[in-house]
């Protein structure tokens, strides 16, 4: 099959060109000419495009540019990213069968022109806004031309599937633009489960070969048919790092290695490895690096003359090669999608029971994200009125509006203040050391004074005792035989010489209720005579407990 | 509650890290991916390896569609108990 250029796509029509299993180069170009006409009745000038379907996705983005429309590829179509992007677009399409075309005309057939075509495609940026870019199709072109030289032979006439989406860069070029342009069969759905991508992979034919990412690829298990398998032409996988040992259980269950794609939203491609620690730059990419380490870059996928400044720190080679060495900002990627930790701590701030937060990662299993909050006194207020339970479903559904799913912290931390040092910084790996442990038993006296044998400690209950849990779901109390412990082992640390065995208690009183976060104050005298340990809580003026333990020698 | 269930509450508590979740809080008909529970397609994925680990069975490549058993938690049971005596 002819290589067809971006621009030269709605020039003429070439009927038998497939493009899709059940759509050829005839009928998509009608199509988009069709919907061209239609954007320039209803004086469309910017439409964000949605569409699951690949095949619908070529066809609009095709017709909008036709008719000099500007595309936006919104990152998710959450309510709160809707509206945020309401302004920036005229018309936003789910479906193509929600612009009605039966009134419009389709416009004649021409060249785009590839410098004034115009894509924004979205992702979030440093700052915690979500980020938009600019691409003119000049530098789209540029890139699959290039991609086409490295491996159309490769490729052959291999159907491409994948298990990504359109919407962002990657999909975009690897399993839409790049076989449009060189007449391969893309499919119209992702296949985001190994078991739907190898039934499509066999059902295309003998050719295919896979547009991929490490979250499928890690997780291919052990069931395929991985013989039939080996007849994949290419694996492509971008959007994250591909652990080596994937790499190389992919090389052996397949007898070739993936090809990963080093790049960016920003940036396009940036370079290639298959295998090996060390990546190749595509062809006329010149690499740099700040004072930081971090790589930047120019490159034909960029505006001409403008240089990319990444936060991804590199060492790079004599022979033009380069390793990578983690990102230096609080960008993080979660199975490949890029998230703003500032972007989601902005959107919890937002919230009245928020006072203050920090997001980090956990790596158990799947890495996820937690969250160590301080609650504002009305968050306090739910807490101890409704429960803990109450209080994070509400903060993730908040959250949920303005994230996906796979950004919403599944592990939480209340502490009544965020453990800043004395520079007032705290470092992300404080965050996620402190996310690591489990939730609290104990509590540490903010003070201990002596008088006349008597101790006076100073208590803050902790907001997220795990005892809070079953005691009771809706309204944590601290349990009266959690208080009796407290008093013991505190007890042990300040006093010397207590006996060691535990024989009993007398005169056990629970007053008034201990809530998370309440302030005690907490008295202990060791009647050494008599082996009972005296102890009382008292928050302010309140009495909330008392009673004697007795303790004696081991038996 | 069957048994089976109970234990495939656990498993999706386990597998996919929520600490926060009791069995309880899962009902049986719960939609656990999008809405619902709010799981996404790699909590799938992983819930996929960890069923087919767990109970000894495979997620059949030929069939189509074998990810709607996992709907909620009483497909999944009903799935895995149908693959066990398969």
């Amino acid at each position: 099959m002819t290589w067809l250029s971006l621009e030269r796509q709605l020039l003429d029509a070439h009927p038998g060109r497939a493009v899709c299993a059940d759509l050829d180069h005839a009928a998509l170009r009608q199509q988009a000419l069709h919907l061209a006409g239609a954007l320039k009745a209803r004086n469309i000038q910017r439409l964000a495009l949605y569409l699951e379907d690949a095949g619908e996705l070529a066809i609009a983005l095709l017709g909008a540019w036709r008719a000099g429309v500007s595309v936006l590829l919104p990152a998710d179509a959450q309510p709160q990213t809707r509206q945020r992007l309401a302004g920036q677009c005229d018309l936003w399409l789910d479906s193509l069968a929600d612009l009605d075309l039966a009134d419009a005309l389709p416009l004649a057939g021409a060249a785009l022109d590839l410098d004034h075509c115009q894509l924004t495609l979205c992702t979030s940026g440093s700052s915690g806004e979500a980020k938009l870019i600019d691409k003119s199709l000049r530098q789209l072109s540029n890139e699959i031309t290039s991609l086409e030289q490295l491996w159309g032979k490769q490729l052959g006439q291999a159907t491409l599937l994948g298990s990504v989406a359109t919407q962002h860069i990657y999909g975009l070029l690897f399993r839409l633009l790049w076989p449009l342009c060189a007449g391969r069969v893309f499919a119209r759905r992702a296949q985001p489960f190994p078991e739907d991508l190898q039934r499509e992979s066999l059902a295309s034919g003998k050719d295919f070969a896979w547009v991929a990412s490490p979250a499928l690829l890690k997780r291919m298990g052990d069931n395929l048919d991985w013989n039939a398998l080996r007849a994949v032409r290419q694996v492509f996988s971008s959007g994250g790092a591909l652990p080596a040992e994937t790499a190389a259980e992919l090389q052996a269950l397949l007898g070739q290695w993936p090809t990963e794609i080093y790049g960016s939203s920003e940036t396009g491609g940036i370079a290639w490895r298959q295998g090996g620690e060390l990546w190749t730059p595509f062809a006329g990419i010149e690499l740099g690096q700040d004072d930081s380490g971090a790589l930047k870059l120019t490159s034909p996928y960029l505006p001409a003359g403008h240089s990319e400044q990444t936060a991804d720190a590199v060492e790079l080679q004599a022979d033009g090669r380069f390793a990578l060495r983690g990102r230096l900002d609080r960008i993080i990627k979660l199975e490949e999608k890029r998230i703003s930790l500032p972007m989601l701590e902005q959107a919890l701030l937002s919230h009245e029971w928020v006072s203050d937060v920090r997001l980090g990662v956990i790596q158990q299993g799947r890495a996820y994200l937690g969250a160590l909050l301080a609650p504002s006194p009305a968050g306090l207020h739910a807490l101890r009125n409704q429960g803990r339970k109450t209080l994070i479903e509400t903060l993730r559904r908040h959250l949920g509006e303005h994230c996906e799913a796979i950004a919403l912290p599944r592990r939480w931390r209340l502490l009544a203040q965020l453990p800043y040092n004395s520079q007032g910084k705290l470092a992300q790996a404080e965050v996620e050391r402190l996310l690591a442990e489990p939730r609290p038993t104990a509590v540490a006296p903010l003070s201990a004074v002596e008088q006349n044998s008597e101790w006076q400690l100073e208590l803050e209950v902790p907001l997220d005792l795990a005892h809070f849990t079953g005691h009771f779901p809706q309204t944590p109390v601290l349990p009266g035989v959690v208080q009796v412990d407290w008093a013991q082992q505190l007890a042990r640390q300040l006093i010397e010489d207590l006996p060691p065995r535990f024989c009993g208690m007398e005169v056990l009183k629970f007053q008034q209720l201990v809530r998370p976060g309440d302030r005690l104050q907490l008295s202990l005298r060791f009647d050494a005579e008599r082996g009972k340990l005296y102890f009382a809580y008292r928050n302010g003026e309140a009495a909330c407990s008392s009673g004697r333990i007795l303790l004696g020698a081991r038996q | 509650m069957s048994d089976l269930q109970l234990e495939i509450k656990h498993l999706i508590i386990e597998a996919l890290g929520l600490e926060d979740m009791a069995a309880e809080d899962i009902a049986a008909d719960l939609t656990l991916f999008g809405e619902g529970l709010g799981l996404d397609s790699v909590d799938a994925l992983e819930l996929g390896l960890a069923i087919q680990k767990r109970f000894g069975i495979k997620i059949d490549a030929e069939a189509k569609d074998t990810r709607k058993h996992f709907a909620n938690v009483a497909s999944l049971a009903a799935f895995v108990s149908s693959q066990q005596t398969a």
